[in-house]
């Protein structure tokens, strides 16, 4: 006993340690840094706030056009729903960064040394713990509001939310010292069920009302056993934290101050690469696939198998055509247009990871005997393929949610967002990150690029100007001119340097 | 007879940053048949030259011309006559070694693709990592993938930077024996290098830079 707690405390010197030399280096305090971005905070605060009214304003003015039993159960199962995703959304989170971690510079000095593991990662398991009850229950309370649950119920509805996002970090730190694909399976199936229950209710075979929105037993019971499976898991995360091999502590460290950079430039696209890039070094080798047609089609054929590979990145689009149909039972009229637009961007990034290395590689677009917008065409072949299928699929969603269209009509507009999908990823994918090089403008963060922050709304830029017409003019014309200016906006993204 | 124009041709280049005049006035001609190299202390600008040359870097002033042709980057035809590998050569994540080198051999029409591919890594020793993806290669097995895909593919002018960075002794004893092989196939060869050893081995025309 006596030896554990010298080694705790030995532990607690090392890392005040590390921790002093780390703040001997820093310039401003975290006062400072809060007080010098006051902007940035002000400006979230007001954009939070806007955004809160305005989501509320659109439930009500929304809630009389509500009448039917599917739009009813839409929006009784919304915050339910919600807590799915956070839950899905968590699993994935403590997945990707372990969930335990350490820095670069404890994994350097202090894994290799003989102290107590226990006694490091304890405070980091806590506040991992501390931060997804405390985030998950302070996001599920913002839903229960707007789903205007009653105090009571919000409170319930936030405790647990927040409970089950905590049983999902202590089990998968439980994952992570035992191995296994355990945690893995579990958000695939999280996202499974939640897949299954929207998919239930826009065909209309959820009972309606499905979900509880009153307190009651069974969920009090729900929750104790919520409860219960937390603190035991918690637990028998505590005990297994030192057996946790310093493999699987390290990735997650180094990932941090990687993600850490890109998010300092805004460069969103610099994240998708980071990421891209970790999936594939954890396979290390494929199955090589080889022969296949020559000249540009080689690339057309690679995202080919590509797609054999990684099914995951048409199953996403796939899955996503659902999103669509939800909205449309929601009742949420042209907001669906954006809904379409925004899903089909997001849902189809994954598609285009060609499109991006060969926009930030001009070493390896060199090797490639092609023009530039015969490369990019060639990788954007599949994606267009992909994401113009994926914009018709919502045909009906567009047919139910803009009322007085016909089939033809709908199915034109659909096939408008799809394009209008393409050519937002084709933005997002192409564009250059910032350049420091150029004049700096000064801000309170210091001296900035320019283009630093516009490189925010790639990809959601020319999502909305492809997207304005849908809303501003009639249906078919809007959708002609969507196309064309979406044929204008590709021409110039394929020949850009 | 007038004597046959050099395959790379280079006059007047000039790269300024800001204030310093980081290559000024180079003149440098490349025949077909014969390698030059670029040697110097670091900062010389020995790999400025050469991102001017393959219009990775645009110059400040001077002409590059290939075949008689100005140097576009952006053009087909010179992309197919430049084989160039540089510290800024990356891969896809998602392929593997030899996908990679089937790509490239693919992209420029080769025929009989598996057959040339099988053969360039046989030479650069990646049979065994064939089927790995790039990010678990080794630094010397990258550099021997980047030297790979120039192999793999037609080529008039080969323009390395440092191509002995991370090669064992075996690698550059290989290297010098595949770039002789180049000169003696007709091809023109460009590099920068500090390695005196290649260099007597292979060059034929040496620019001191700085």
């Amino acid at each position: 006993m006596s030896s554990r707690v010298s080694g705790a405390a030995e532990v607690r010197a090392l890392r005040g340690q590390i921790r002093h030399w780390r703040r001997g280096r820093a310039d401003l305090s975290l006062v400072e840094a809060i007080g010098d971005a006051y902007i940035a905070v002000f400006a979230t605060i007001m954009l939070g706030s806007m955004g809160i009214s305005v989501s509320l304003n659109r439930r009500n003015a929304t809630g009389v056009l509500c009448s039917t039993a599917t739009c009813t159960t839409a929006r009784d199962l919304m915050p339910w729903l919600f807590g799915g995703v956070e839950v899905a959304v968590c699993l994935g989170v403590a997945r990707l960064f372990g969930p335990m971690l350490v820095s670069p510079a404890v994994g350097t000095w202090l894994l290799s040394a003989p102290v107590d593991r226990n006694a490091l990662l304890l405070p980091r398991f806590a506040g991992t713990g501390s931060a997804a009850f405390l985030v998950g229950g302070a996001l599920a309370a913002v839903v229960g509001t707007l789903a205007g649950f009653s105090a009571g119920t919000i409170a319930a509805f936030a405790i647990s939310v927040a409970a089950v996002c905590l049983c999902t970090v202590t089990l998968t730190t439980v994952v992570q010292a035992r191995g296994g694909p355990a945690a893995k399976v579990a958000t695939w199936l999280v996202a499974g069920l939640v897949w299954a229950a929207v998919v239930a209710l826009v065909l209309g075979v959820l009972p309606s009302p499905a979900p509880q929105q009153r307190f009651s037993p069974a969920w009090l019971a729900a929750l104790v056993v919520t409860g219960a499976l937390a603190v035991g898991s918690a637990v028998r995360a505590v005990v297994d934290l030192p057996r946790i091999h310093r493999d699987r502590l390290a990735p997650g460290g180094s990932l941090v101050p990687s993600l850490s950079g890109a998010l300092a430039t805004l460069d969103l696209a610099l994240i998708y690469d980071i990421l891209v890039s970790r999936r594939w070094l954890a396979r290390s080798t494929v199955r090589p696939h080889r022969g296949g047609p020559k000249g540009a089609a080689a690339l057309v054929w690679r995202d080919l198998i590509r797609l054999r590979r990684s099914p995951q990145t048409v199953v996403v689009p796939v899955a996503a055509v659902v999103v669509p149909y939800f909205g449309a039972a929601l009742g949420i009229g042209e907001g669906l247009v954006l809904l379409i637009g925004l899903t089909g961007f997001l849902s189809g990034l994954g598609l285009c990871s060609a499109l991006r290395v060969l926009s930030r590689t001009p070493g390896l677009m060199r090797c490639l005997p092609l023009e530039r917008w015969e490369v990019r065409s060639a990788t954007l072949a599949v994606p267009a393929v992909v994401l113009v299928a994926w914009g018709l699929a919502t045909g009906p969603a567009v047919h139910e949610a803009i009322g007085g269209t016909t089939w033809g009509t709908a199915f034109w507009v659909a096939g408008a967002l799809g394009v209008a999908s393409l050519v937002a990823v084709t933005r997002w994918m192409t564009a250059a990150p910032p350049d420091y090089l150029k004049p700096l403008v000064s801000s309170p963060m210091g001296a900035v690029p320019t283009s630093l922050f516009g490189s925010l709304a790639r990809g959601f830029d020319v999502l909305l100007l492809l997207c304005a017409p849908l809303l501003l003019a009639a249906p078919a014309t809007g959708a002609f001119i969507s196309l064309v200016l979406a044929a204008v906006v590709l021409v110039v993204l394929l020949n850009r340097p | 007879m007038p004597s046959k124009p050099p395959l790379l041709r280079v006059r007047g280049l000039r790269r300024r940053f800001g204030d310093v005049d980081v290559v000024h006035d180079l003149n440098l001609d490349v025949r077909a048949g014969t390698a030059s190299a670029l040697t110097g202390r670091n900062g010389a600008g020995k790999s400025t030259v050469l991102r001017c040359i393959t219009g990775a870097d645009r110059p400040t002033a001077g002409t590059v011309e290939l075949d008689g042709v100005q140097v576009d980057e952006r053009s087909p035809k010179i992309r197919r006559d430049l084989a160039v590998v540089m510290d800024d050569m990356d891969f896809f994540p998602d392929l593997s070694v030899v996908e990679h080198l089937d790509l490239f051999a693919q992209a420029h029409g080769v025929e009989d693709v598996e057959a040339v591919v099988d053969a360039v890594l046989q030479e650069v020793g990646l049979v065994p990592q064939s089927a790995q993806l790039p990010g678990t290669l080794s630094s010397g097995q990258r550099r021997r993938l980047a030297l790979a895909s120039a192999f793999v593919r037609p080529r008039r002018l080969l323009v390395l930077d440092e191509p002995e960075q991370r090669l064992d002794r075996a690698g550059l004893d290989w290297l010098a024996e595949r770039l002789n092989a180049e000169k003696a196939a007709g091809l023109g060869v460009l590099l920068a290098s500090h390695d005196q050893a290649l260099v007597e081995a292979v060059v034929d025309n040496v620019v001191h830079l700085g």
